[in-house]
């Protein structure tokens, strides 16, 4: 299994997400760009008011699998530290439910690096959000993890038989 | 022998239980272990096609052999993000 290197930040938290704090932490001396891509809570879904979301997490597993992108983004790109956070829990309406900072050299990789952390993670990290509404709750429709053997495109099947 | 099971999101509330101690028999299948849950919980079955299984922690095909405490999750489509 391949790991994020010792300096990389990958956590799950269930407080509030300071970006400042991890913006700071990835900033090095060698970097001439750093990108934070800040997912936050949205007030509504296709035009329903939300009131608050519940993130819950297979952590053991979201961890590693969190650890094998930031791994591969190494792989890929040519940057220096990245955080990857993800919070858990009841968030509401404007905080951050995921975190990710990326530094490097030069702002192309930043980018493309940060895109490609967060259009994974939503693909492969087995994390679920529940969305509360006024009159009710439901999961969100969400992404079928590609099975091994499959390319790492997103699938989009029934998800939801009710 | 026996494997523990895991359950996330909205089946986990189908479930009515977040893990579960199963006996299954030597060389199980995952695929044959969604039906041992799937007999005590009939109401799982109807989500079996949006679901993928893991076997410790990586995502595992249906056919994949179980071994003894092995941990399996059936894990709904993903909303992480």
């Amino acid at each position: 299994m391949t790991t994020a290197t010792k300096l990389d930040v990958v956590q799950l938290v269930r407080q509030p997400i300071s970006v400042s704090r991890l913006v700071r932490y990835v900033r090095a001396s060698t970097d001439g760009a750093v990108i934070a891509f800040d997912g936050c809570v949205r007030d509504n879904s296709n035009g329903r008011r939300t009131l608050y979301l519940e993130y819950e997490a297979y952590e053991s597993m979201a961890l590693a699998k969190m650890r094998e992108i930031v791994a591969d983004m190494h792989k890929k790109f040519e940057i220096g530290r990245v955080a990857m956070v993800h919070r858990l829990g009841r968030l509401d309406i404007g905080e951050a439910s995921v975190m990710i900072v990326v530094g490097a050299p030069h702002r192309a990789a930043a980018f493309d690096a940060g895109r490609y952390a967060i259009d994974t993670l939503k693909k492969t990290v087995p994390i679920w959000k529940k969305e509360f509404f006024e009159d009710g709750a439901v999961w969100s429709e969400g992404e079928q993890p590609p099975m091994p053997g499959e390319t790492a495109v997103s699938v989009k099947r029934a998800s939801n038989p009710r | 022998m026996r494997v523990k099971v895991l359950f996330f999101g909205r089946l986990r509330e189908v479930a009515g239980k977040s893990e579960e101690m199963i006996d299954v028999p030597q060389g199980a299948l995952i695929e044959q272990l969604f039906k041992l849950c799937a007999a005590r919980k009939p109401e799982l079955t109807a989500f079996r096609p949006s679901l993928v299984a893991s076997r410790n922690l990586e995502f595992a095909s249906w056919n994949t052999a179980l071994h003894p405490d092995d941990e399996v999750a059936f894990l709904p489509p993903v909303s992480g993000g």
